[in-house]
């Protein structure tokens, strides 16, 4: 009827200090190990319960989530569109394309990446009575924080390609937004995890990733073209350094798909793939090392 | 019996930081935490609990046993050796731990659930008895930020109990809730002892480890001090403390006011210590239920005082004022001269069951208060074998009408039918 759960055991084993227990067995502890896909449904129950906080109280509700997004594309379209004349290339339709929808292209992804990691940073820190009651992996707070952040996200998308069917900009390359969003998900998922934990033991990290987040806004081709930057700069080969950093790559990937409707290049996707990769190893890392007990720690 | 939990050879230090480097600028700035505090709450902890049996930590506060409970429930882990439990654990550390306010009691059962690692379908298929059992149908849609404690833990117990768990951890829920809903728990807890699950419970209320549980350990300073079958290791425990309080006696004085409740009155005359004296007169820090108890007020007159009128309170555990008596129609009516002296009140026969109470001593006058120390003792009440329910026994004999004798008339009181 019920299984015996052993955990092995993990860690180093605890060096012998000053006091240390007569044993100097290994610690395991009675934790289920039941990985990501078995607290599916806390992930959810978590990210339920974040939508339903966050806009609790407000008149507007839900439509906040669209309102910060559009504002935002309002002024930029006005700068850099009417002001500056940003020109913008033609749509996957070979259609003249206004301004503001190459703009929301590039900003709806970046808006997924830069939202996310603001709220799931601190995600852990609101949990952090609730983990000392009760035990769940920390992943599980971080993981229900994105996947709310990414569920208004949606929406936003959504709009996005609402605007794009109506100037007649559709194609078979949208099918692959599943796998693309899918990529990015676990992407930012990742990021997203490795920076609340950080962010329990240094509460610089929310601040500095926040300053971070603002610089790479502007290293990322979203409100200029990629074709504008030098292509090197006193030997420094600038536009490959801005081209191939993670968010320029994702963006790229994006507007790809669903402005230019066309595959996108496949080292672009092979780059990607790359960093999701890394991100995955690098919070899996962190997790191991750092990210159990922290029940004592918050 | 196949085993539940094995706990071998554990032991739990925690760490702090002297002052905490939680900033980067100090991390760069001032180096390495220096003081790095470390502190053993656990030290080689061993013990085996049976799968179905139900079983006690008991401890003074600080003694580990809330560490080792958070340990079972994998909230820490070990900083050596190991536990290894079987089947799926809930933990009850604290009724509606994972609730949130904005949420309504329908939706704060899937997210508790949930983070009691439960899926979707299995909550789906639990969510009408526990709505049912917490007894709230009418207020289950509705946030539970609007909820009344009451209901909250209700909810929360329902969630935790009603889940089926194959091992319950439970901390000192018999503090919250009123009465009904506390027996209602009890029964449960029963209830689910007899279906086989294992229960692990932390309780100060040494009467209901030693009648719930199977076994129990004892831990001091994060030490086993004794471990096995409950009763005795209750005794164990009260022994150690009566020692304890019998080696600092007379610490239990106005040294220690302030501490508990409210210290009121004018002053002419206080109480400075509060003495049991068992069946045979002697002091004890410990009384038996069942046995001749006196309780000696000690005061201290600063001032001739005319005709005052002793009274105490005995407040239970559980927060209820069991009994209050009082000399006002003893016919006592002494006149206290300046300088200490004392007060008996003798009970023939203590029907106070086991367990913790606060005594609340007073000196008034008609109304005017001279001294009125609220809650400032403790007493304990040491089984003496009796295992009925209840706060107090009650005194009294049981009787049957011998069956030969031709009974009382029934007929005029049953309804022909």
């Amino acid at each position: 009827m019920t299984s015996l759960r052993e955990d092995t055991p993990r860690g180093e084993p605890t060096a012998p200090s000053r006091g240390s227990p007569p044993k100097g067995a290994p610690a395991v502890s009675s934790r289920a190990h039941l990985g990501v896909w078995h607290y599916r449904a806390l992930v959810f129950n978590f990210a339920r319960r974040d939508l339903r906080a966050r806009y609790k109280g407000t008149l507007l509700g839900f439509a906040w989530s669209l309102a910060v997004p559009i504002a935002t594309l309002i002024i930029y379209s006005l700068v850099f569109g009417t002001i500056f004349k940003g020109k913008p290339p033609v749509l996957g339709n070979g259609e003249k394309g206004p301004f503001f929808v190459w703009l929301f292209s590039g900003l709806a992804p970046w808006g997924m990446y830069a939202v996310t990691l603001g709220t799931s940073i601190a995600s852990l820190l609101g949990n952090g009575p609730l983990m000392k009651k009760i035990y769940f992996p920390v992943y599980a707070s971080v993981f229900g924080s994105v996947v709310a952040t990414f569920y208004q996200s949606l929406i936003e998308l959504l709009m996005l390609l609402v605007i794009l069917i109506v100037l007649g900009n559709i194609g078979l390359t949208w099918l692959l937004l599943v796998a693309w969003i899918a990529l990015f998900g676990v992407f930012v998922a990742s990021l997203s995890l490795m920076l609340s934990v950080l962010n329990v033991f240094m509460r610089d990290t929310s601040y500095l990733v926040g300053i971070m987040i603002q610089m790479q806004f502007y290293l990322t081709p979203i409100i200029y073209p990629i074709s504008i930057v030098p292509g090197s700069l006193r030997g420094i080969p600038l536009r490959s350094i801005i081209e191939y950093q993670p968010m320029a790559v994702f963006v790229e990937m994006f507007r790809s798909l669903v402005y230019d409707l066309q595959l996108g290049r496949g080292s672009v996707w092979s780059v990607a793939v790359l960093y999701t990769v890394t991100a995955v190893g690098g919070a899996a890392l962190v997790y191991r090392r750092w990210g159990q007990d922290l029940s004592e720690e918050l | 019996m196949s085993t539940a939990i094995a706990v071998e050879g554990v032991s739990k230090r925690f760490r702090w930081h002297g002052d905490r480097r939680d900033s980067l600028k100090e991390r760069v700035f001032r180096g390495k935490p220096q003081h790095v505090k470390e502190f053993w709450a656990l030290r080689d902890v061993s013990l085996e609990i049976p799968a179905g049996t139900t079983f006690g930590l008991i401890g003074h506060n600080g003694s580990g046993k809330s560490t080792l409970l958070k340990l079972l429930a994998g909230i820490h882990r070990p900083t050596s050796g190991s536990i290894i439990t079987r089947g799926r654990i809930s933990a009850l550390l604290e009724l509606g731990a994972g609730f949130h306010g904005e949420l309504t009691g329908r939706e704060n059962i899937y997210l508790n659930g949930a983070i009691l690692g439960l899926s979707h379908k299995q909550i789906d298929a639990a969510v009408d008895a526990i709505v049912d059992f917490s007894g709230i149908e009418e207020f289950i849609d509705v946030p539970v930020k609007v909820y009344s404690s009451g209901m909250y833990v209700r909810l929360g117990f329902s969630i935790a109990v009603t889940v089926d768990p194959e091992i319950l951890i439970v901390d000192e829920i018999v503090a919250v809730g009123d009465e009904e809903f506390q027996r209602k728990c009890f029964d449960h807890l029963h209830e689910l002892h007899r279906l086989g699950t294992t229960i692990v419970i932390v309780s100060h209320a040494l009467g209901i480890i030693e009648n719930l549980c199977d076994h129990a350990v004892w831990l001091d300073h994060g030490k086993v001090m004794g471990l096995g079958e409950a009763r005795p290791v209750v005794r164990q425990y009260l022994d150690a403390v009566n020692e304890d309080e019998a080696a600092q006696s007379g610490s239990v004085g106005d040294d220690r006011g302030a501490s508990s409740g409210a210290r009121l009155g004018s002053g002419e005359v206080r109480v400075t210590k509060l003495e049991y004296l068992d069946g045979g007169g002697a002091p004890s820090q410990v009384l038996v239920s069942g046995e001749p108890a006196t309780f000696r007020m000690h005061f201290f007159a600063e001032e001739p005082v005319a005709d005052p009128v002793f009274g105490l309170g005995f407040v239970h555990e559980s927060g209820v004022n069991v009994a209050g008596p009082n000399s006002s129609r003893s016919g006592l009516s002494p006149r206290l001269h300046p300088g200490p002296g004392w007060v008996d009140f003798h009970v023939p026969r203590l029907t106070f069951q086991p367990g913790s109470f606060e005594v609340t001593t007073a000196i008034v006058h008609k109304g005017h208060v001279y001294d009125y120390a609220e809650r400032l003792f403790d007493l304990k009440v040491r089984g003496g074998g009796t295992d009925e329910p209840g706060l107090v026994r009650l005194p009294g004999s049981w009787s049957i009408p011998d069956p030969s004798v031709e009974s009382a008339p029934v007929g005029a009181d049953v309804a022909e039918e």
